[in-house]
């Protein structure tokens, strides 16, 4: 079981790539519908990389060994827009839009790293909800980044 | 699967409150039009795949993997 739980008290986690983390419940993000493919990870901290300011880690409180790479689409993607069904964002109950953060997620092909443009994550920073939606617009899955064509360094 | 034909303008119902319409008919492309309640998402199938394959790689993805992004000089700090 990766979580201990105390009523009202910090819980530690343990994860795969960040050890044992200790969360406060008011850090927590909840994914009231999970993620598309990751319905049962409903509940997620937020981390920043230790190496790179631009990187945030949505590290799941239920799977200790899943955690998504994110990041601010437009610092990546300058005229990036987002166009979704307005439905999509009920759950996040946001009061303005100016409340809602958009972050995308890096993944990584046989040609190196990628932003997932289509389906961004949408956060309600405030009420500390998210969702994933779909974009209106047929942007990439897999948006190919200009990392060095330096080899990555192969998985264990 | 239950198969069902419909024409153009005709619907079905799934459960009490999933209706789907046949808006429009053309050549080999059907238009479909959808109710469902908010709450239900509705979306391509196949691009609903890629992205649950996509999610599901993309938790795979290490720190040391990540270290190389980089938004490059010149880039705007976040809005």
């Amino acid at each position: 079981m990766a979580v201990k739980e105390g009523v009202g008290r910090p819980m530690d986690i343990i994860t795969t790539r960040f050890g044992t983390l200790s969360v406060q419940s008011q850090d927590e993000l909840l994914f009231e519908q999970g993620l598309i493919g990751l319905e049962d990870c409903r509940r997620w901290i937020v981390l920043t990389d230790s190496k790179n300011p631009s990187l945030g880690w949505l590290q799941s409180i239920e799977q200790g060994h899943i955690a998504l790479g994110v990041v601010s689409p437009r610092r990546f993607v300058p005229d990036y827009q987002l166009r979704v069904d307005r439905d999509a964002l009920s759950p996040l109950e946001l009061s303005t839009l100016r409340d809602a953060e958009v972050a995308v997620i890096a993944s990584r092909n046989s040609t190196g790293l990628t932003l997932n443009l289509r389906a961004p994550l949408v956060i309600n920073v405030e009420k500390r909800r998210g969702c994933q939606v779909v974009a209106k617009d047929a942007h990439p899955i897999q948006f190919a980044l200009n990392t060095p064509t330096v080899a990555l360094k192969k998985t264990a | 699967m239950l198969v069902l034909s419909r024409q153009r303008d005709e619907s079905i119902i799934i459960g009490d409150n999933v209706v789907i319409t046949v808006v429009d008919v053309r050549g080999d492309k059907v238009k479909l039009g959808i109710d469902a309640p908010k709450e239900i998402s509705v979306h391509r199938r196949e691009v609903y795949e890629a992205i649950q394959r996509e999610n599901r790689q993309a938790a795979l993805l290490k720190p040391d993997d990540a270290r190389l992004l980089d938004p490059g000089p010149g880039s705007t700090k976040s809005e």
